[in-house]
């Protein structure tokens, strides 16, 4: 049985880790400066540099404003840094592709289509023929709960059905990395419990690797194998913490794991630290 | 059985025409004015211009630049307005040639364009498309402007191209908008026919009117205004339900349509 860590410094380990996992994202010193309409350069972003590893669930949480969405843009190839690179295996990232599939907040379905439009969408696209995209498609929306809804149009679906569909429109074109940009942020409570446990029923049988925001320190222990803590004004790392949980993951258990108790208590205070360092001077 | 309210619903248009003939038959029998002829008698005009193989041709002719006109500057004017909606580059070009020619009213260019293209269906066809083209241009463009960047990165990380995007994001996302402008497009068009054939008179529905002004036939000068007017109703009328089908995805549950369809 492993050992509870008595200090939080103790989490705190390199980027390098003991297991010899193969690097698939790399970010190297990115800065992003914006103009804004004061006509003042705002810094947003201050020499991040963070390697990611193949299948591993990464959350990115920090207050608002410092600059995750942005972060989160740069790798998904949307946004181009000011300064630094950013790579996957290897290769600058120099555009949007679909080795990187992004979930948003505001979901970004297309109205006109139904749900199985939707999620035919990107495999469609990449030349996957209509009678096969059609039967993955159908498997993906029974997946993530949506089974009967095939037909329907966004509009007839309420926050946390869109939301599934956009996580299943993107996983439906088998991207190696998920972007997701607090995508259970607009949901109710509820909503919120279930869909995390469903994407961690995902995560957990096909292993993707998962850049994932959030504002939530719960959410961010609960799914992943590293939390980034970044600061604000500039935005900033502060700290990477390798959350040493054991997976599968059960909501239930872990809700009563001192372990995981530790975890979102110390976060949460560092958390509130970095809130004050990043008020506005 | 249909319910009362669905019934009502169905002959309010029927109602309303029949609540305004009644106005203009009383109205005309208290004026007694002879060139203000009474409801029945216009509507008893009809047959003989309908009747009349000359005047189907008119109105046909007139139909034929109309549709044409419409139909040139919707496929025109979407692409423009598109492009203009997502570029700033040829927004910022179009942009002033639009502010200028936008407040001119179009009938005033047809004297410089009768000069340069005669009196022909060019010229008129020309004005319809230039009266119809604005509108279509400036809601396409609003459209395009309004559609969500998070959609068009969707697509671009499913791998589509600018192009497609354009295509296969823009257009649909922005097609209500666009369709709104295409509307008010259609309804110019007509107005814009008439009044091309006002000034050029050489054939068409406008011509028929005006000569029968000029001869004093009052009934038939109401009654072509009827027969014009119907067919603004009837047109307009078939484009909503073609709207309302194409845009049923964006439409909210509970609509209230402005419209006979
Ligand atoms: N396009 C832009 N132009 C100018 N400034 C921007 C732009 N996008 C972001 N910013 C600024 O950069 C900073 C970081 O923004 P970002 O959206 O990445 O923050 P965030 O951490 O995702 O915040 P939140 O948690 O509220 O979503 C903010 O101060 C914001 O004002
Ligand atoms: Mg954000």
């Amino acid at each position: 049985m492993k050992v509870v860590p008595s200090r939080s410094s103790e989490w705190v380990r390199p980027v390098t880790s003991q297991k010899p996992a193969s690097a698939i994202i790399e970010i190297d010193r990115v800065s992003q400066v914006f103009q804004t309409s004061a006509r003042k350069d705002h810094l947003a972003l201050s020499d991040i540099s963070l390697t990611i590893e193949e299948g591993a669930f990464v959350s990115i949480l920090g207050p608002s404003g410092c600059g995750k969405s942005t972060l989160l843009y740069i790798v998904g190839g949307f946004v181009s840094p000011t300064s630094g690179v950013a790579k996957i295996k290897g290769q600058a990232i120099t555009g949007p592709g679909p080795d990187r599939g992004p979930v948003f907040q505001e979901f970004a379905l297309f109205p006109w289509k139904t749900v199985l439009g939707n999620v035919m969408y990107g495999p469609r696209q990449q030349g996957v023929r209509a009678a096969e995209a059609d039967a993955q498609s159908r498997a993906l929306i029974e997946m993530v709960g949506l089974k009967g809804y095939e037909n329907f149009y966004p509009k007839e679906l309420s926050g946390g059905m869109k939301q599934r569909v956009a996580l299943a429109r993107t996983l439906a074109y088998h991207p190696e990395v998920l972007l997701m940009d607090e995508p259970f942020g607009a949901l109710d409570a509820h909503t919120r419990t279930r869909l995390q446990n469903d994407l961690l029923n995902i995560w957990e049988r096909d292993r993707k690797t998962v850049l994932f925001v959030t504002h939530s320190v719960d959410e961010a222990v609960f799914l992943s194998d590293k939390v980034v803590m970044m600061s604000k004004s500039p935005g900033r790392i502060r700290q990477v913490i390798d959350i040493d949980l054991p997976r599968p993951r059960r909501r239930n258990e872990l809700l009563l794991d001192p372990r995981y108790q530790k975890y979102v208590v110390d976060i949460e205070r560092m958390f509130d630290e970095s809130d004050e360092a990043g008020a506005p001077s | 059985m249909m319910l009362p309210a669905a019934v009502l619903k169905r002959a309010a248009p029927v109602l309303a025409c029949i609540g305004l003939l009644a106005i203009w038959q009383a109205a005309a029998l208290v004026l007694k004015n002879d060139s203000f002829p009474t409801a029945i008698e216009a509507i008893r005009a009809i047959p003989d211009i309908l009747g009349d193989k000359e005047s189907l041709v008119n109105i046909l002719a007139s139909l034929r630049r109309m549709a044409m006109g419409f139909g040139v500057a919707v496929l025109f004017s979407i692409p423009l307005g598109l492009l203009m909606g997502r570029s700033r580059a040829v927004a910022a070009f179009f942009n002033p040639l639009l502010m200028v020619i936008y407040p001119v009213p179009k009938a005033a260019l047809m004297p410089i364009i009768m000069l340069w293209l005669g009196v022909g269906d060019i010229t008129k066809t020309l004005v319809i498309f230039l009266g119809v083209s604005l509108p279509v241009i400036y809601h396409s463009f609003e459209g395009a402007k309004a559609v969500e960047e998070k959609m068009l990165w969707s697509g671009a990380a499913m791998g589509l191209s600018p192009l497609q995007r354009l295509v296969r994001i823009v257009l649909p996302a922005a097609l209500p908008e666009i369709l709104t402008g295409c509307r008010t497009g259609l309804v110019l068009a007509l107005i814009t026919m008439i009044t091309s054939e006002m000034i050029a008179r050489q054939s068409g529905a406008g011509n028929i009117l005006f000569n029968a002004l000029d001869m004093g036939q009052y009934d038939t000068v109401f009654a072509m205004i009827i027969v014009v007017g119907a067919m603004g109703i009837c047109l307009d009328a078939i484009f909503e339900r073609i709207r309302a089908r194409l845009v049923r995805w964006s439409e909210p549950q509970f609509d209230m349509p402005l419209s006979f369809s």
